[in-house]
């Protein structure tokens, strides 16, 4: 399998640690990933809440170089994945198409909108396929319940992501439980993880955040899991807000997803990146079996 | 017809405020064909089993918006869902009542939030005193500027988006999906006189707070998509007042800031966007960070062809161009 690789900010700056167990699954599974130093930022959905067609336009102009070499395209990013998605759905309203035609056309640029966009959580559960995946365990993660965290843009508008029920998805718990940990059901793993608003309320968004760490704890999960390095921002680096918003100590480590699936088929924590984490995860590393240097 | 049935369990929220000091929820059974409406499971429940059940409801035909309710955990009408999927999906049907409004008894809520924050948004028309409505007929309006409208007024006001979203929950400030929608409809009403005022008024009156997580899209039973709308109002503020407040400064900012590069610059943005004092009381927290993710002083590489880029923004985000 080969797929342009769409990294995406957060993974290239501080969030490399999802670069770095991207790349170490993809290289252990056989899905070749593709580069394009070209691509550009997707926008993160600030761009469009400022100009809807720009938006649209700087994905097409991703989406093209993606088209121009004959690939899909793979994001491990809640936030690139809807952005780069919602531009596969804007150009199909013809006024929208004008637009942004006019101004890549003179660039020498044209999207057709043959590109599929397929974030890595699909890809493993969709292409590769959880019973292959299952027979590659090397590391089963028996024993750890793990709290799955979507990430909005994933899952929703449900009608344009083209993926699962928008409220209710079942593919990152089947993913868990291929790779032999417990999946915990919990509302909040469908929910904001207030990273929209970390920069207009702070408060609000360490509330919302602490919600749904705290909703994970109590049913009993030793760990999270996100496909979003942004949710990770959110509920990793601001943790200790969130802890002080809610009241209560929440001490949750959360992996990225390339990470839970790294461990399982046998990587080291540091090949993983696990020592870049703002919350320790050796409580459930030891949980199976596994020591993080320091 | 087929008339087969399954059994149906349903955990139905029971609380008494009066007399009960904690809610329960009470199992009920029922042998039932996969395609019956929760709402019919419920009157049901309540003319055969248990004539104390408290619920709303009036037209049965998702028209009047009175049965919304939480149905394993989505808010829902009671009488467009269907109690097979859910068994399917759930093992069960969990009923209780919508958030984010106080329970009355059961599955009614105190709907007071809701209504004031859509009073908050002044939902009515506001004429020009100086130019009075024609004589003998009403304002006219072409089809294109009621097009403009959108889905708005396909909303038959459930309360289902203010019940699902995570703002709401988080914030009294922030107005809600279904007020804001009803805004954008006045707001882009060519007869209304108060569009300028709306728009700025709703920048420091919680516009900024919505997360775009579309949670009141999924939810909405009349395909209203309230965060697209909330979207378009957020660059129709943009274009009205400029960036002032935070959130139009980030998400200006974040415009800007890819320009030249392509990439973001993080360090840059939390800057503009919180202004000196901020970025200042953020120090602490960035150092935290800092020490794990030394990245987060580093300034990015510019992407190659960001001078395309460039190019797309200046084809495409000159200032007064509107949509």
């Amino acid at each position: 399998m080969k797929l342009a690789y769409y990294p995406g900010c957060v993974a290239q700056e501080t969030g490399k640690e999802l670069d770095l167990a991207t790349r170490w699954v993809c290289k252990t599974l056989g899905i070749e990933l593709v580069e394009f130093p070209n691509f550009s930022c997707c926008g993160s959905g600030f761009v469009d809440e400022a100009n809807e067609v720009l938006n649209v336009a700087i994905n097409a102009r991703n989406l093209a170089i993606a088209e121009r070499a004959g690939l899909d395209l793979l994001t491990i990013c809640s936030t690139c994945q809807g952005m780069l998605t919602l531009a596969n759905v804007r150009m199909s309203d013809a006024a929208v198409r004008a637009k942004v035609d006019g101004a890549l056309r003179p660039l020498g640029i044209e999207y057709k909108g043959t590109v599929r966009v397929k974030h890595l959580l699909r890809v493993l559960v969709e292409d590769v396929g959880l019973p292959a995946l299952r027979s590659k365990v090397r590391r089963p993660l028996a024993g750890l319940k793990v709290g799955a965290f979507y990430g909005c843009h994933l899952l929703r508008p449900s009608d344009e992501t083209g993926g699962e029920p928008g409220e209710e998805p079942r593919s990152f718990e089947q993913l868990l439980d291929a790779l032999g940990a417990e999946p915990v059901y919990y509302r909040g793993r469908v929910m904001c993880c207030g990273f929209p608003i970390q920069f207009v309320k702070p408060e609000t968004a360490a509330r919302i955040t602490g919600k749904q760490i705290a909703e994970a704890k109590d049913h009993g999960a030793d760990a999270m899991a996100t496909p979003c390095p942004l949710c990770h921002i959110s509920l990793d680096a601001y943790q200790n807000k969130a802890e002080h918003a809610v009241g209560r100590s929440l001490s949750m480590p959360v992996f990225h997803l390339p990470q839970v699936v790294g461990l399982a088929l046998g990587a080291t924590p540091e090949e993983l990146g696990l020592s870049r984490h703002l919350v320790p995860t050796d409580a459930a590393l030891a949980k199976i079996g596994t020591a993080a240097r320091a | 017809m087929a008339n087969d049935t399954i059994s149906v369990p349903l955990d139905v929220y029971r609380f008494d405020p009066l007399h009960d000091a904690q809610p329960r929820y009470q199992r009920y059974t029922l042998d039932l064909a996969p395609h019956t409406p929760v709402l019919t499971a419920l009157l049901k429940i309540r003319a055969e089993v248990d004539p104390t059940l408290r619920l709303r409801y009036s037209c049965r035909s998702a028209i009047c918006g009175s049965c919304s309710m939480q149905i394993n955990s989505k808010s829902r009408l009671a009488c467009e869902t269907h109690v097979g999927p859910e068994v399917e999906l759930h093992g069960r049907v969990v009923v209780e009542p919508m958030r984010n409004q106080p329970v009355v008894r059961d599955l009614v809520v105190d709907q007071a939030p809701f209504w004031k924050q859509y009073d908050r948004m002044e939902p009515h028309l506001k004429l020009d005193p100086a130019k009075p409505m024609p004589e003998g007929r009403p304002n006219p309006m072409t089809e294109a500027q009621v097009e403009r409208f959108h889905d708005t007024p396909r909303c038959i006001a459930c309360a289902a988006c203010f019940s699902a979203c995570p703002a709401v929950e988080a914030d009294p400030e922030f107005p809600g999906p279904m007020a804001l929608a009803k805004l954008y409809r006045f707001v882009v009403d060519p007869r209304d006189n108060g569009t300028q005022d709306r728009l700025v008024r709703i920048q420091t009156e919680g516009l900024w707070l919505c997360l775009r997580c579309h949670l009141c899209t999924d939810s909405c039973p009349k395909n209203v998509r309230p965060a697209e709308r909330i979207r378009d109002l957020k660059e129709m503020a943009i274009r009205v007042q400029g960036a002032t407040e935070r959130g139009s400064r980030h998400a200006v900012g974040f415009k800007d800031n890819i320009r030249s590069t392509g990439t973001l610059n993080e360090l840059k943005l939390a800057r503009q966007t919180s202004g000196f004092a901020g970025f200042v009381g953020q120090l602490g927290q960035g150092i935290r960070i800092w020490r794990k993710k030394p990245e987060i002083t580093k300034r990015p590489h510019p992407v190659q062809g960001a001078e395309e880029l460039e190019k797309i923004y200046e084809a495409l985000d000159k200032p007064g161009d509107r949509r």
